[in-house]
């Protein structure tokens, strides 16, 4: 058959968002996008609207003010996506680690597919990054994005309620049983 | 046979068009660009993608959208009543800026905003091209304007206003005020998404071979005078739309309504003294 998945590859769509990082990443990016890298000769759009994108292109540590908006950006985008953290700063805080404003990297908060180092990251590591993420969201099947439910009853160990392994994926049948 | 052929792969053809002026614009910030089958790629994804439904109005009003350009497109390819063509592109845009304002986002309702005052904007010139080949071929009808011999000589005026429409309906600078990726995200398509995006996307492909076909009346019967003003004006509007800024949507209308209605009621005034 037709394979559809194929084409995610082909065509991924990208939203950034600066979570209150110094620049120097989001300038970065807009570099690989630009004449001399041209991301845009592997299908990329920097789309700036998550109900399209794909791909969710973060930099900057967390400030407290930015985080809400990234869970929303987050939750806003449509299955299946992948999330990269750019610069130092989103992978584990950077120069801004332990600072009294942020939270120390992206993945605190939503979880990352891949990490690209560097302060600031230069575009062909960015463009790495993209390409490790395009096959990442080739794998990502229908039954990752199905979400999990408390089917099981909760057992009683030691008196203490256990709810471990009560989770399954919706539709997934129950062997247990 | 070809009709039905034509009509039917019209929106395949409006996505080559579209890859190929991908192309064409990368070239010409000598950037590699995405490959010519880019659009089709992106389609085959969205339909893979989940897809968020905003409200059933938003969605069914999108769909209307895509469904109501193509019978545009496939009137002007069977050859019918050209002010009906007109009138029933006035309604597909009325059904996209409705879906705009259905919906809570104020990227959407500003989309839609600027979406009606384009439409005021551009309406009057389609129309008095219109009055232009009534009075050049004494009948409406796209059959008849396609026999007759060229009259692009004689509405040489409405010709370069008409210029003006094209930049306001595919959405090109300096004219893409109603669109404008960077300040409000694509106006009213914000919202959509996945299989219900891929509407709005093919629409977008069917304005190009609604506003080319026409593009290709001016010719008439002249079929190498219409490839080459196809070509020629293809070249025309992506040079334009990398080589200016986008301008504000006040200035548009100003623009566009002025100079516009200028240059077609000279026209027209002109030829009813002929
Ligand atoms: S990684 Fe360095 S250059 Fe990049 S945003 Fe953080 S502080 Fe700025």
């Amino acid at each position: 058959m037709f394979d559809l998945k194929k084409y995610r590859k082909k065509s991924p769509w990208i939203l950034h968002y600066n979570a209150g990082s110094c620049n120097g990443c989001d300038i970065e990016i807009l570099a690989c996008l630009a004449p001399k890298y041209d991301l845009e000769r592997f299908g990329v759009i920097n789309t700036g609207n998550p109900k399209q994108s794909d791909i969710f292109l973060v930099t900057g540590p967390v400030t407290y003010r930015s985080r809400e908006r990234l869970v929303e950006l987050y939750t806003q985008m449509p299955e299946p996506k992948v999330v990269i953290a750019v610069g130092s700063c989103s992978c584990t805080g950077g120069v801004f680690r332990d600072m009294v404003n942020v939270e120390d990297g992206v993945d605190r908060y939503i979880p990352v597919d891949v990490y690209v180092a560097g302060c600031a990251t230069s575009p062909e590591l960015i463009i790495d990054g993209v390409v490790k993420a395009l096959e990442i969201l080739e794998q990502k099947t229908k039954e990752m994005e199905k979400p999990l439910k408390l089917f099981r009853e909760a057992t009683l160990q030691n008196s203490i309620v256990n709810r471990r392994h009560t989770a399954l994926k919706v539709g997934e049948k129950d062997e247990e049983d | 046979m070809i009709e039905t052929l034509l009509i039917l792969f019209a929106p395949l053809i409006g996505g080559l068009m579209y890859g190929f002026e991908r192309k064409l614009r990368a070239r010409m910030q000598s950037r590699q660009g995405p490959p010519l089958l880019q659009p089709f790629y992106d389609m085959w994804k969205l339909i893979d993608k989940q897809a968020f439904i905003v409200n059933p109005y938003h969605t069914i009003l999108g769909v209307m959208h895509f469904i109501t350009i193509w019978i545009v497109v496939a009137f002007i390819i069977l050859g019918q009543n050209l002010l009906y063509v007109i009138f029933l592109h006035l309604l597909s845009t009325i059904f996209i800026i409705l879906a705009g304002f259905s919906v809570k986002s104020i990227y959407s309702h500003i989309g839609s905003n600027r979406e009606l005052q384009a439409m005021i904007a551009y309406e009057p010139i389609l129309i008095m091209v219109a009055v232009g080949f009534f009075m050049m071929n004494g009948s409406f009808a796209i059959s008849t304007i396609r026999e007759n011999d060229t009259s692009l000589a004689s509405l040489f005026l409405l010709f370069l206003a008409f210029l003006m429409v094209i930049q306001i309906k595919l959405k090109k600078s300096p004219f893409d005020a109603t669109e404008a990726h960077q300040e409000i995200v694509g106006g009213v398509e914000v919202e959509f998404s996945g299989v219900f995006f891929e509407f709005i996307y093919m629409a977008k492909w069917l304005e190009y071979v609604f506003v080319y076909l026409l593009l290709m009346l001016f010719a008439g019967n002249n079929i190498f005078l219409g490839i080459g003003l196809f070509f020629g004006v293809f070249l025309l509007v992506n040079l334009v739309d990398n080589a200016t800024a986008r301008i504000k949507m006040k200035h548009l209308l100003r623009i566009v309504l002025v100079i516009g209605l200028i240059l077609g009621m000279w026209n027209l005034i002109g030829l009813s003294y002929v």
